[in-house]
């Protein structure tokens, strides 16, 4: 039977069992996984996985059934499950929390490509991994060296039992490097393009925009220079953060606050909750007047763009973060409900195993008006920080400790020597308060994180924050080491 | 999904293989997890899967393909992209030839079948009970309640076949006030043995005795940390203990296998048959996993290995492989620290100035090879004085060495399993004579 078929009964087997509303959303995924490490291919994969996950409301109570069986009597069984998890759950329930949606939507969407991963042959590929990890080790000192490649491509389907049919065909691409150097004390990690690589939605294309083997030989020489750099100064600094690490503080200090279900206590026990508060819209200063912070899932390339979200909510942009106020979350239909706006698409779900939830998708920091190198012009003693190495926030994500792979020390307005082991800290909105400059689009690039953990069980998100080097007044400076 | 049902998915793989190795891995798993907040079910979901995994080797050439789709078709489809991708991938000088294992000798503690067969009605009545907790403190609770069975098979042409079957249940729970919040968890593979109403009171009690927390100053303390918040710290040691991480140099115990780095007291096992944790008793090649001492009287004395380092470097396969190939190298997943002759209550009677922390959380490494982390305290952090608690302090970040920190500790005697969605391994509390924060935060 075909998805759409199956979908509908398992949506009228749904509602005879007494859903108020379900959904059902059909996932073929292909995962592809190519690792080179010192000079030996150690990963060639190649994984399909096929599924569907069923969404029962029942009595304002939802229950989720994924399973892999494709058969009528799966399909039925899945659907049942669903609805008894959902009548177990309203029996003890003291509030409801869903609420059964009215949109619908008929639409398909596919993922702009411009080569084809297919059309390249796997030898192709090998060799460029191949050609890049050996660049990396332009000296002995140079302990391990890697060069990866994941293509994902998703074909999704969706139902619900108000009429929605959305198709999507998904790809998304990601590739990197990176060089450990190890001297008798000391081991200095140095990766590329920024510290997980360069993740977008797209095709081949994404990984020549990468530049491996145009970059390994500069990576690889930074990891063995840094094992004689010295120690990372401490003290209050001027700083600017190259913009993969700007994506990083998007990231954990503003992508994962937005949350509304964190903000409503929905992942309270796991990833904690949120310093902001629905009663602050348009009043609380989260950063200066700089920082624009926007939500947009129909950016073209970001690893989080796709039509629909897996609620079947149409992708938009809208603001979060409007020159440093904030005006908004990353929402569901059900968050949303509960301070009266409506969901802004942000939700998904890892496969289709997986219930759909709140991610924080392109959330991305809207370019300045600077040249890079003016980020540097009037900093007198100041540190240069670039691609993560360490990263640490609270539950509430207020207090946050951060650490890079490499920093230079900036002095009079020029980049100075190479610094090891640099770290900062600070707070949530007095950090993007000190923000007084934004790059401009020209080292604005699309950083996406296919990483991110969220959620019980734990998901791993696929989401993007867009950024550009910024800089930032008196922050402290080389917390983690002893002076 | 049991094990005669995988074993004979296994041998259809294999009879259908042409290559000259050929591994099958077969994961099956049912998971379910109910989850709450505010004293209310939000998210209630179950899972369901079966994934085949070929690995083919053929002149020293590997590839590796997946799939769930367990139809005559899927599986003829997976087996020749394995193949195909053997064929195209390049030689690896250092890839062996597969090879038979003895049978891993069972460990039955890990099923049982009532926790195989629990329903969303059982793991709602216990979440129930978590709300009762709440409720009766003017709390909210926020947690989960879960119930799973799991099986692996690995089958080789060389005539490797282990099964297993295991289940896990668990109970976690953060109970939140107005000022402070408190944490309890508890892990069985017997979901008879979850008491939502204990471990609800458990964290109720802490979140009501930190209400009102004030602030302490940051910098170096001595600290009792509960079995969770070990736990979380605890997690960072197993990379070192690999032969991958021990030979490339990014252990801190690299090139110095034997030196002493910890206190006499301090011994660390690799253990799949502790009572408290009992797990798969092979791994992912079909190798039977040993029990392997990492660290013993304060020496960094063990390595974990797998097929590849085990040859690599000239030692024992201890039975510790993930799936082959892999980037990572072997990983010790089922970490014991021995206890002490103390109880927890003891440690922190014996202490005259210190903080009591029961749960750590968004720990990373700082530096790598010195064993620095940093993370932050959560869900009741308390002041200790004069050996007793006396009131709840707002939470605190620390950058620590690990390492450094086991150079002066005192274990208590309870074993506790804790886990997270990492890790899962057996620790006391304990107490660190120094343990370095290096600033506070507002709540």
């Amino acid at each position: 039977m075909t998805f759409t078929a199956l979908g509908r009964r398992a949506l009228d087997t749904a509602a005879a069992r007494g859903a108020s509303y379900a959904d059902v959303r059909f996932e073929d995924g292909r995962s592809e996984r190519i690792e080179v490490r010192n000079g030996v291919v150690a990963t060639l994969d190649d994984a399909t996985s096929v599924g569907y996950g069923v969404r029962a409301l029942v009595e304002g109570a939802w229950g989720f059934a994924a399973s892999a069986d494709l058969t009528e009597p799966g399909v039925d069984a899945a659907a049942a499950r669903a609805v008894e998890i959902a009548v177990a759950g309203a029996a003890v329930a003291r509030q409801r929390f869903g609420e059964a949606p009215s949109d619908v939507h008929v639409d398909r969407y596919v993922t702009p490509v411009e080569r084809d991963p297919d059309a390249v042959p796997l030898g192709e590929r090998v060799a460029l991994l191949l050609d890049a990890e050996g660049l990396l080790h332009g000296d002995p000192r140079v302990s391990v060296g890697r060069a990866w490649l994941d293509l994902w491509r998703t074909e999704k389907e969706f139902y619900s039992t108000t009429g929605s049919q959305i198709a999507q065909s998904l790809c998304q691409t990601g590739s990197g490097i990176s060089a450990l150097a190890v001297d008798d004390s000391d081991a200095q990690d140095r990766s590329f393009p920024g510290d997980i690589g360069l993740y977008q939605s797209g095709g081949w294309e994404v990984v020549e925009r990468a530049a491996l083997r145009e970059n390994a030989a500069r990576v690889g020489s930074e990891a063995v220079q840094l094992l004689a750099a010295p120690q990372c100064p401490q003290g209050e600094f001027d700083i600017v953060l190259g913009g993969s690490q700007v994506s990083l503080q998007i990231h954990e200090s503003c992508g994962h606050a937005a949350e509304l279900d964190r903000v409503l206590g929905w992942e309270a026990n796991f990833s904690g909750t949120s310093f902001l508060d629905p009663a602050e819209l348009g009043t609380l200063r989260y950063g200066s007047d700089h920082v624009t912070i926007v939500v947009d899932n129909t950016l073209p390339g970001g690893l989080a763009t796709v039509g629909y979200d897996d609620e079947g909510t149409k992708s938009i942009r809208s603001d979060i973060v409007r020159g440093g106020l904030l005006v908004g979350f990353e929402m569901s239909r059900d968050t949303a409900r509960t301070i009266g706006r409506a969901s802004n698409a942000c939700v998904r779900a890892a496969s289709w195993q997986y219930v759909p939830m709140i991610r924080m998708c392109n959330l991305n920091l809207v370019p300045g008006p600077h040249a890079f190198d003016a980020l540097f012009d009037d900093i007198a003693d100041g540190i240069y920080m670039e691609s993560n190495r360490s990263w640490s926030i609270d539950d509430h994500r207020l207090n946050f400790q951060f650490g890079c792979q490499i920093g230079w020390e900036i002095k009079n307005g020029k980049r100075g020597r190479m610094v090891k082991n640099p770290t900062y800290a600070g707070v949530t909105p007095r950090f993007w308060g000190s923000c007084d400059a934004v790059a401009d689009e020209r080292s604005w690039v699309a950083w996406g994180t296919p990483n991110c953990g969220k959620g019980e069980p734990m998901q791993t998100g696929r989401t993007a924050q867009c950024a550009s080097p910024a800089r930032f007044r008196r922050v402290a400076v080389g917390i983690g080491y002893r002076a | 999904m049991r094990s005669p049902e995988r074993e004979a998915l296994a041998q259809r793989v294999l009879q259908r293989s042409p290559s000259d190795d050929t591994e099958v891995i077969v994961f099956d798993e049912d998971a379910s997890l109910t989850r709450f907040t505010h004293n209310a079910i939000h998210q209630n979901v179950a899972s369901s899967d079966v994934v085949v995994r070929v690995r083919a080797v053929t002149g020293g050439r590997t590839g590796v393909a997946a799939t769930n789709d367990l139809g005559d078709d899927g599986i003829a489809r997976v087996v020749a992209r394995a193949v195909e991708i053997a064929r195209l991938a390049p030689p690896d000088p250092e890839q062996a030839e597969l090879v038979a294992s003895p049978a891993a000798a069972p460990n039955p503690a890990a099923y049982v079948a009532a926790t195989a067969d629990t329903s969303a009605d059982l793991r709602a009545a216990l979440a129930r009970r978590i709300f009762d907790a709440a409720e009766g403190s003017g709390l909210w609770a926020a947690g989960f309640v879960t119930t799973s069975r799991g099986g692996v098979t690995v089958a080789n042409s060389r005539g490797t076949l282990q099964s297993f079957d295991g289940t896990e249940s668990g109970v976690n729970v953060k109970q939140n006030g107005p000022t402070s919040s408190g944490f309890a968890e508890f892990y069985s593979t017997d979901v008879g043995a979850l008491d939502g109403a204990a471990v609800g009171a458990v964290a109720a009690e802490k979140a009501l005795r930190s209400a009102d927390p004030v602030d302490v100053a940051p910098g170096e303390w001595t600290v009792v940390l509960e079995p969770p918040a070990f736990g979380e710290l605890a997690a960072f040691l197993a990379e070192h203990f690999s032969a991958q991480s021990y030979d490339e140099g990014s252990s801190f115990f690299s090139g110095k296998r034997g030196e002493r780095f910890a206190g006499e007291n301090v011994t660390i096992v690799d253990d799949v048959r502790h009572a408290l944790n009992p797990a798969m008793p092979f791994d992912y090649e079909g190798t039977p996993t040993q029990r392997v001492v990492l660290m013993e009287g304060g020496a960094a004395r063990g390595l974990v290995t797998d097929d590849r380092w085990a040859r690599k470097l000239g030692i024992d396969n201890t039975g510790h492989a993930l799936p082959a190939p892999n980037a990572f190298g072997p990983f010790a997943g089922h970490l014991v620290i021995e206890p002490g002759t103390l109880t927890r209550d003891e440690l922190v009677a014996a202490t005259k100035r210190g903080l009591l922390i029961s749960r750590l959380w968004y720990v990373r490494t700082v530096d790598q090879r010195q064993t620095i982390v940093t993370g932050m305290t959560r869900d009741g952090t308390f002041l200790i004085e004069n050996g007793q608690v006396t009131r709840g302090v707002r939470n605190l970040r620390f950058n620590q060495s690990i390492v450094e920190a086991l150079g002066s500790c005192t274990f208590a005697r309870e074993l506790v399993r804790t886990a997270s969605y990492s890790y899962s391994m057996v620790v006391p509390a304990v107490r660190f004579e120094r343990f370095t924060f290096s600033s506070t935060t507002q709540f």
